[in-house]
């Protein structure tokens, strides 16, 4: 039985009609076509859903839409003017970290959080914290240096 | 991969939820094994009903020698110091090693314990400490004692109409040791074999072996472990009859690696 | 907009040359930052699980839960006959027949969904509908479906033990191909300083690309065509697939391949599920999509690597080769899959065995086995990982034995650049290279006497070493003599100036990772000088693109490489014609430079001032313009099309942790020639990804099947993908030999990390074990595996 479910989706309140078993990506991507998520497992292992809930990041793959429920969800579609967000979208690309471009919506809502989380991290330390992201195309290399790229950015 | 229907509720307050228990839902907090298990349809439960609103779930508090964790405390938030003192920085340790942080974020102490899966951390760990678990059923509150609460593989102490209500732990001096190891291929995969070693001044030094597909073994007291690692780590896990060799072998890696760390 | 940047910081002590650097910045040699970024880090990309149309339907397939039996029947779930399609139900869908060419092939029938049998878990039974995937899944899990269970093959090597059960029945044995090639060996025995046997098995593995299959299928019904958007690598063969499986004309169908979540050969495939979805839309006149969960990834579909090697090598006391001999045997699955065969891999162990190195004496055997398992699909480096490892493993035996170093006895058995370009004994024709200079670099980078010194000290540390070559690009001649049901030949590509100067450039195959947006714009604006921001690149649409079979292979930068390149070629000379008389030149005085026709040193007019004029102000053209107009589609083919051979050298230290068989990786050195990098940002991307993936074959991945042939890692929480934890800082360090048959001097070198790893794991593995006496021989090399092989030392 579909039900309405309110949240805050990218600042903007909305309701959307859904069954209480629809996982928070396929309310995204379906409900609100919000592509930018991606499904990659559904059990919570390969990061590719990872979104930001209540200001840390999630899996929207675990979250069901009952208890998504007066959440507060950012997706990769909602960080426009972040400047984190922006020197990371920057040194991504400078470091080549990307190639299918599938894994990389999960990766930047990690890697902002890295950054933010994180000031310090050294490479053993990001690697460590992006063990829960899995790429299956560029083994990376380039998306650890443009981690510790920002990082070296902010800490100056 | 979608989970069978189910219906969900938020109980806004624990009569009701303990009401909810009765009319045969399924208790969820963060969803993080519950999660995977709906989607693979492997828990096909009617209805949910979701502990992470009910007033005082989170949160840990201190009373005298006591630190009561709210079973609705995540794993983030034990990561991020939110027990104090000597005990807080040993479960920290513990919580950082757990899954992923966006898993960590979600998932709680209370759902690690409930799930009782046996290669599961806390599951692993909190045997160590001479601690309760709070349950909360029809008929009130009473109290497991923490080494007695996982029963078997995925089996626990609780009835399907109570819940786990807090774990409490005794705070340890700042001069207690601890040793923790674990084998994991990767960060996030369960482990295949958990040893920890907590020598606190003046009391026997406890050890546990846990994630060997059965519940934790604790060993009250683990001085002849502390003093002998090597042929004492060997010797537990002989009696314990582990079928994989290699299973075996990592298991008196930990047990020896953990006394070794605590001492 | 697009810049030039620096190349990215490449790794300490190593240098990279780069003697084709671009004069602009952005042509051939520039490591120019990829136009495709933009879209997905905001997430913008579109997926085909992004697209979804109005009315539209999903499915989900009720899969078999057993390896082998008769499927006596399925009771569809009540109220639901409508929406629930057997085999019986889609009589329009033929069987899926790919046959080798070769003699004595086997041919299989794959009905889209299971008849009569089923022959592996997860082969697809029924087709469920509902307007959403739960509600699909629900009526999959209500159907009932009976089976008659038969015992099943799970491993290959009983294949063709006596009296077990034929999958396909009317066949005289389990095995789709053997191919020999027959020497005696036996005097070798005499002759030889050393001879050792090796007995070596890889792990049937997971591609898993994060993005899994999936198609979506509509029927337009004014153009009568039917639209199929698929994840796929190659959209053309994909479409003449479907169209003779339908029996429609080609021109009914029309595939679109969007962004694509990565490929590695999983999505080079006619599926079955493209086929019944084809089918549905047709038949029920309503889009309708599946898209492919992990679960049925992991379970129904872990389909390559699964080889078992006995190997025997004999060598003189200087380390060179005398002869080896072989015996293969590739575990094929179930059916035969299209394009590539069932026997492609099996079929080719043959000829890539010797690798880079000069064998004298050769004889071999291989087996493809039919087992019940799914069917085999050629993952990243095709055969050449297990043949590397195979190769790379015994190398290092044969070097034990003898008292040698690693680096010793291929530096004795390498091709020398001398003798290129070098056939060798089974035909392979390498077109240039300096295979020793790899060795030597590689050895040099990973510091080997300070890993010697800490063995001397105790510790459990090796340094492991792989080399071989990897054919790519290779067309005609070399796959009909597979005996491939596709065989590819010119590689065709358009370019076009649009009214406005933009150049639109159209090729036929896919690109998902590999960057071509951009690199086919730096080629591009190598031959017109065309800003690569005012370069377009069409593809993965059938009806868009000229035809092509696809991405795989390490084919697209050779090949469409090339194919741009000319059709760039052709239209600038069609430009060049009409700006000498814009500009009141002679033709020959006329140049193209910087985006503009010029007289010879002076004054220019741009190409868009050309385009306007050959679309809007015709007046003004010239008597001798070319009435092509300022489009043109050009073909493509190196020559000789025996393909490229890029080349490298992995070295790795390992440490083993003897007490729990744990391996970390210490230190990864790839040195690495794909003649002249287009993009060497690009190359080093698909190198490093490729190593993280053979890293997972060393050491992490495997889909263990129970003896019913029941796959037993149905999660990435049992299948592990390497994540950034397991993948070292690999360091890199570039060659650079032109291969003198290609456009540019490229080569192919999308596969090429993915050969490496295992054997040079393994090698710095069994270094490190060396002391111990102990030696791991199955991949991968798991905790469990190298302490077994520890404790068999020791008794
Ligand atoms: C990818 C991944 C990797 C992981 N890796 C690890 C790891 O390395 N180590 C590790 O320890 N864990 C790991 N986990 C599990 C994770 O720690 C979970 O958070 C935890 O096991 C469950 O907590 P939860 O709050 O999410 O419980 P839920 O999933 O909500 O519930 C789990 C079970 O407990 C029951 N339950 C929950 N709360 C209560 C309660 N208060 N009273 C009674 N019953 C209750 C539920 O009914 C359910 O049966 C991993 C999970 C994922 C997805
Ligand atoms: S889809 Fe959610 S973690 Fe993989
Ligand atoms: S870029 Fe393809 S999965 Fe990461």
């Amino acid at each position: 039985m579909k039900r309405p479910i309110s949240l805050t989706v990218n600042g903007r309140a909305e309701t959307v009609l859904a069954e209480p078993r629809t996982h928070l990506a396929g309310l995204l991507r379906e409900g609100l076509r919000l592509t930018g998520t991606h499904i990659g497992c559904e059990h919570g292992v390969c990061g590719a859903c990872t979104v930001e809930v209540d200001g840390a990041p999630a899996r929207a793959c675990l979250l069901h839409a009952g208890a998504a429920e007066g959440a507060s969800v950012r997706t990769v579609e909602g960080f426009d003017g972040d400047a984190v967000m922006t020197a990371l979208r920057e040194a991504f690309s400078a470091e080549h970290a990307l190639q299918c471009g599938y894994c990389t919506p999960g990766m930047l809502v990690t890697a902002r959080d890295i950054i933010l989380r994180l000031p310090d991290a050294d490479e053993a330390r990001v690697r460590e914290e992006l063990a829960g992201n899995l790429c299956r195309c560029t083994g990376y290399r380039g998306i650890v240096r443009a981690i510790l790229r920002v990082l070296a950015q902010r800490r100056g | 991969m979608k989970p069978a229907p189910f219906d969900y509720a938020r109980p806004a307050d624990w009569s009701a939820a303990l009401a909810l228990l009765a009319a045969g839902a399924r208790p969820v907090a963060g969803g993080q094994s519950l999660g995977p298990m709906l989607n693979l349809r492997v828990a096909t439960p009617e209805k949910l009903a979701d502990l992470r609103h009910l007033p005082g779930y989170a949160g840990v508090t201190q009373q005298g020698g006591t630190i009561r964790i709210g079973a609705g405390t995540t794993h983030a938030a034990i990561e991020d110091g939110a027990v104090p003192g000597r005990l807080g920085a040993i479960l920290a340790g513990v919580a950082r090693r757990i899954a992923y942080r966006p898993v960590r974020n979600r998932g709680t102490i209370g759902g690690s314990l409930a799930h009782a899966d046996p290669a599961a951390d806390w599951v692993a760990v909190l045997p160590c400490f001479r601690g309760e678990a709070v349950v909360l059923g029809p008929a009130g509150e009473r109290r497991v004692k923490l080494e007695r609460f996982v029963t078997g593989m995925l089996a626990t102490a609780l009835s399907p109409e109570e819940l786990l209500l807090a774990v409490e732990l005794p705070a340890l001096p700042e001069a207690a040791r601890w040793g923790h190891w674990k084998f994991c291929r990767k960060p996030g995969e369960f482990s295949k074999a958990t040893a920890c070693v907590l020598a606190v001044p003046g009391e026997a030094p406890r050890a546990v072996l846990a994630a060997l597909d059965a519940p934790p073994f604790v060993v009250a007291d683990a001085s002849a472990l502390c003093a002998a690692p090597e042929a004492e780590a060997a010797r537990l896990v002989a009696a314990l009859d582990v079928a994989d060799p290699w299973r075996a072998a990592i298991a008196r890696t930990a047990l020896r690696r953990a006394a070794e760390a605590a001492s | 907009m697009t810049t030039a940047s620096d190349r990215p910081s490449a790794s300490e002590g190593v240098n990279r040359p780069h003697s084709h650097a671009s004069k602009t910045g952005k042509g051939v040699g520039a490591s120019l930052r990829r136009k495709e970024d933009a879209r997905f880090l905001h997430g913008r990309g579109r997926y085909v699980g992004d697209i979804a149309v109005p009315g539209m339907l999903e499915v989900a397939f009720l899969r078999s839960p057993v390896a082998h039996a008769r499927l006596l029947g399925v009771t569809k779930p009540a109220g639901a006959q409508d929406r629930v399609f057997l085999a019986a139900d889609l009589p329009e869908i033929a069987p899926i027949r790919a046959v080798s060419a070769l003699p004595g092939f086997r041919v299989s029938e794959q009905t889209a969904l299971a008849t009569g049998k089923v022959r592996h878990v997860g082969e697809a039974i029924a087709a469920c509908l509902a307007s959403s995937r739960a509600e699909a899944e629900d009526l999959a899990a209500a159907c009932e479906p009976e089976f008659e269970v038969l015992p099943a093959i799970s491993d290959m090597l009983t294949a063709r033990a006596p009296g077990v059960p034929l999958i396909h029945e009317h066949w005289a044995e389990n095995v789709f191909l053997e191919t020999r090639r027959e020497e005696d060996l036996s005097d070798l025995d005499a002759v030889a300083a050393a001879k050792v046997t090796r007995v070596l098995r890889t792990s049937r593995q997971s591609m898993a690309p994060i993005e899994g299959r999936g198609v979506l299928a509509e029927w337009d019904t004014r153009l009568e065509q039917l639209v199929v958007t698929t994840a796929s690598q190659q959209p053309h063969v994909s479409k003449t697939g479907i169209a003779e499986a339908l029996g429609l004309d080609e021109g009914q169908v029309r595939v679109i391949a969007p962004d694509v979540g990565g490929g590695f050969g999983y999505k080079a495939i006619l599926l079955p599920e493209e086929l019944v979805c084809c089918a549905l839309a047709m038949r029920l006149q309503r889009p309708v999509r599946w898209l492919e969960d992990r679960l049925e990834q992991l379970t129904a579909n872990a389909n390559c690597r699964e080889h078992h090697y006995i190997v025997t090598a004999w060598a003189d006391r200087e380390g060179r080769l005398l002869g080896c001999d072989v015996d293969a045997t590739v575990d094929s699955g179930a059916y035969s899959s299209y394009p590539f065969s069932a026997c492609l891999e099996a079929a080719q162990i043959g000829s890539i065995f010797p690798g880079p190195y000069i064998l004298p004496r050769f004889r071999y055997h291989t087996l493809s086995a039919c087992t019940n398992k799914p069917p085999i699909l050629p993952y990243r480096g095709v055969a050449r990982p297990g043949v590397c490892y195979a190769m790379e493993t015994t190398l290092d035996a044969l070097a034990r034995q003898l008292g040698l170093s690693a680096e010793a006895i291929r530096a004795v058995n390498l091709v020398p650049k001398e003798a290129m370009p070098y056939r060798n004994l089974v035909g392979k024709h390498f077109d240039s290279g300096d295979y020793k200079e790899a060795l030597r670099r590689a050895v040099a980078l990973v510091d080997v006497p300070k890993v010697r010194a800490r063995q001397a000290k105790g510790e459990c540390v090796g340094v492991g070493l792989a080399s071989f070559c990897e054919q790519g690009a290779h067309g005609t001649s070399v796959y009909h003599g597979w005996g491939m049901p596709m065989v590819p030949g010119f590689e065709q590509a358009q370019a076009r100036f649009t009214p406005d100067g933009v150049l639109e450039l159209r090729v036929g195959l896919h690109s998902h990772g590999q960057g071509l947006e951009t690199t086919l714009a730096q080629v591009a604006h190598e031959i017109l000088g065309v800003d690569p921001a005012r370069v377009r690149l069409v593809h993965g649409d059938t009806a868009l693109t000229p035809y092509s079979t696809g991405t795989w292979g390490s084919r697209a930068m050779v090949m469409a490489g090339g194919a741009v390149a000319e059709a760039c070629r052709q239209l600038g000379e069609r430009a060049l014609t009409i700006g000498a008389a814009l500009l009141q030149a002679e033709r020959g005085e006329v140049e193209l430079a910087g985006g503009t026709v010029r007289r010879r040193g002076g004054a220019g007019i741009a190409l868009e001032e050309i385009a306007r004029t050959w679309y809007r102000r015709p007046q003004n053209l010239p008597a001798d313009v070319d009435r092509g107009g300022l489009d043109v589609t050009a073909g493509y083919r190196p020559d000789p099309d025996t393909g490229t051979h890029s080349y490298a050298c992995h070295a790795v230290v390992a440490r083993v942790d003897v007490e729990t068989g744990a391996v970390t990786l210490e230190d990864y050195v790839v040195v690495e020639d794909g003649g002249v990098l287009v993009n060497p940002m690009i190359v080093d991307g698909q190198v490093l990804g490729g190593t993280a993936q053979g890293i997972g074959t060393a050491l992490y991945e495997e889909m263990p099947y129970d003896a019913q042939g029941q796959p037993l890692a149905g999660t990435l929480a049992d299948y592990l993908l390497p994540g950034a934890t397991e993948v070292p800082d690999i360091r890199l360090d570039h060659m650079e030999t032109p291969s003198p048959w290609t456009r540019f001097g490229q080569k192919g070198i999308g596969e090429s990390g993915a050969i490496g790893p295992a054997g040079a794991i393994l090698n710095a593995i069994n270094d490190a074990l060396a002391p111990l006496g102990a030696e791991v021989f199955d991949l991968p090399a798991t905790p469990a595996r190298v302490l077994a092989a520890i404790e068999a030392a020791r008794r």
